[in-house]
């Protein structure tokens, strides 16, 4: 009985594959609204920032949710193994117009899941790197998109303002993600042409951040933190242990600088998904090409200053950044 | 959909047979599972985009994946590290060394020959040469376990989990056995990393968060719908049990389940299969057939 049940099963699956290999289904060609796929690697604060810019840039392109579009939304939740999945259920069953896909993975996830389709990148780092595309102003695929790369010349520039006395910084970031690792070589440049003496730790998970960070207080002025998914999830224990010997952060997300960091230019996680949101649009409505739309980067970004951190650690911003700077707190 | 969550359930099959060397036959857990299968991946897509055929590279990363397992068998019976904590060690330590491999977290594979490749000629439906990559590596490995179980060292290697002290005192080797075992099945699961990672079209350290659980599923399923088999049969239950997993997971994305919280879900599925022989006990169920039935 139970012998005949397994035979049954393997049957049933044989002839499923049989049957569907040469009945090629005829998709029914019955009317619907223009579909955007988004695929999110995974739930954190600057992360959903994008996914509610994008939306909010769909909508400033006249496209919204529910009216005249609609949005079909997985979030792989970190776990690489269902975003392939998730990728062919945008594709397939929601037969996506537009993709989006939020950070690396996800982005990879569905460039190899289409090549057909238009993939609109948000936040990701360097999509050349990624692999994802050939050339970041002529992409040439079907994928185009919004580059997170922050100003980090702008961001030191800002360094050398507020704490001119800081030659020594301490690089931190987790050494399983592609996004910071071309940052920090970035970082380092940047920094030694200014004349800081550089030291990168890189984290291999958020277990080991509070013993790194208790190391790095004794060991550098200052702390940079690139556009890290797992140094933002555990920006709280950084904190926690910086602020112990008074150490400044200088993060590159205005969210980290929310929770705690000093100051940055930073890229408004919003405004990024924004962007990303109207490049959706233009595409969805014909205007643009991914092929022939160059990968947007965003030249210079709002200076972000934590006033009740800056009094935390004594430290005076100067009138002239307060002025044009946005205050979090 | 349905396709190619079936050809994917094929790949993660080979990962459940790996798993099953181990955790069934010698009845132990091998944690080292969760490093070796992204290091199958990530050596053999570092040896792809420097230019190596990609069945060469594949059979690279089965070799890094046997290596990882050697390691482990030689911590477990010549240090004496007890297996689980042997297996973490090693899954923990590859962290490392994928990081050294690819110099890089997470490497891709676009516009670069993958395995799958192979069958762009035959002009097939759809997500069909994941399908037979799948059946043509199953084959492969089924039958190679067939052989390999019935051959002297198979039978010794079986002996040995069943009844250890009986084992050693006929003579077999039992700590070579248990090196082999884990040399053996961490050598299959690299090679599911490989054949997912060229799936995806790309490797990435993390990869191997959360396999072990896959493949138990896939072992799981399969023993609890199908019970008591024969040896070549439970190997078939297990690439069923994989299958039936991949469409449940399939199913819960489709129902339109919020997806953010979708490993809740799978640990359903999970506890449910583990808990239907209890229910099936207290339900006294008796138009489901029981052992006795068929006796």
């Amino acid at each position: 009985m139970r012998k005949n049940r397994l035979s049954v099963v393997v049957v049933i699956i044989v002839v499923f594959l049989i049957g569907s290999f040469f009945v090629e289904k005829k998709e029914s060609a019955k009317e619907k609204l223009p579909t955007v796929g988004v695929l999110q690697f995974v739930s954190h604060p600057a992360l959903d920032q994008i996914y509610k810019g994008i939306q909010a840039g769909l909508k400033e392109k006249g496209y919204e949710d529910g009216k005249n579009m609609t949005i079909a939304f997985q979030n792989g939740q970190a776990d690489q193994s269902k975003l392939a999945t998730m990728s062919q259920q945008l594709v397939q069953e929601k037969k996506s117009d537009v993709l989006i896909g939020i950070a690396t993975p996800a982005a990879q996830a569905l460039a190899n899941t289409t090549t057909e389709i238009p993939i609109v990148l948000g936040a990701i780092t360097d999509p050349v790197s990624a692999g994802l595309v050939k050339d970041n102003q002529k992409p040439g695929g079907n994928i185009t998109g919004v580059s997170d790369k922050s100003p980090v010349d702008a961001q030191f520039d800002l360094v050398t303002e507020i704490l001119p006395k800081s030659k020594k910084v301490g690089i931190l970031y987790a050494s399983s993600e592609e996004n910071s690792k071309y940052q920090v070589e970035e970082a380092k440049n940047v920094a030694e042409k200014k004349g800081m003496s550089v030291k990168t730790y890189a984290v291999p998970s958020s277990n080991e951040i509070a013993q790194t960070v208790q190391v790095m207080t004794s060991e550098v002025d200052f702390i940079y933190i690139p556009t890290d998914n797992t140094i933002a999830n555990a920006m709280q224990t950084v904190v926690n242990e910086a602020d112990k010997t008074k150490t400044p952060i200088i993060p590159s997300v205005d969210t980290m600088v929310e929770q705690g960091g000093l100051a940055t230019v930073g890229i408004n996680q919003f405004d990024l998904g924004v962007q990303t949101g109207k490049m959706a649009a233009d595409i969805l409505s014909g205007k643009a090409k991914p092929a022939t739309t160059a990968i947007y980067t965003f030249k210079t970004g709002d200076i972000i200053v934590n006033q009740k951190q800056a009094d935390k650690l004594g430290i005076s911003i100067p009138e002239k950044i307060k002025s044009k700077a946005k205050s979090v707190d | 959909m349905i396709v190619s969550a079936i050809g994917q359930g094929m790949l993660w099959a080979i990962l459940g047979l790996g798993i099953f060397m181990t955790y069934r036959i010698l009845n132990f857990p091998d944690m080292t599972t969760e490093g070796s299968f992204p290091l199958g991946g990530a050596v053999c897509v570092t040896a792809i985009t420097s230019g190596i055929h990609p069945i060469i590279a594949t059979l690279l990363g089965v070799l890094a994946g046997m290596c990882a397992g050697l390691v482990t068998g030689l911590l477990f019976t010549k240090g004496k590290i007890p297996v689980i904590l042997a297996g973490i060690l090693v899954m923990s330590g590859l962290n490392s060394v994928i990081l050294y491999v690819m110099q890089t977290p997470n490497l891709s594979l676009l516009n670069k020959p993958k395995i799958q490749d192979f069958f762009l000629q035959l002009n097939l439906p759809n997500y069909y040469d994941i399908v037979f990559l799948g059946v043509i590596f199953l084959a492969i490995i089924i039958s190679l376990l067939l052989f390999f179980f019935n051959t002297n060292l198979g039978q010794a290697y079986i002996a040995t989990g069943d009844n250890e002290h009986m084992a050693r005192s006929i003579g077999i080797k039992t700590d070579s056995m248990k090196i082999l075992g884990l040399t053996l099945s961490n050598g299959v699961i690299a090679l599911s990393g490989a054949l997912i990672a060229q799936n995806d079209g790309y490797a990435d350290v993390n990869k191997g968060t959360g396999v072990i659980v896959i493949g138990l599923a896939s072992i799981i399923i399969g023993e609890v719908l199908f019970g008591e088999l024969t040896f070549a049969e439970r190997l078939v239950a297990i690439v069923v049990g994989s299958i039936i997993y991949q469409l449940l997971i399939l199913l819960v994305i489709k129902l339109g389940f919020d997806t953010t919280y979708l490993k809740v879900f799978s640990a359903v599925i999970l506890a449910a299969c583990l808990m239907i022989p209890q229910l099936k006990k207290a339900l006294n169920l008796h138009f489901l057939p029981s052992k006795e039935d068929e006796r």
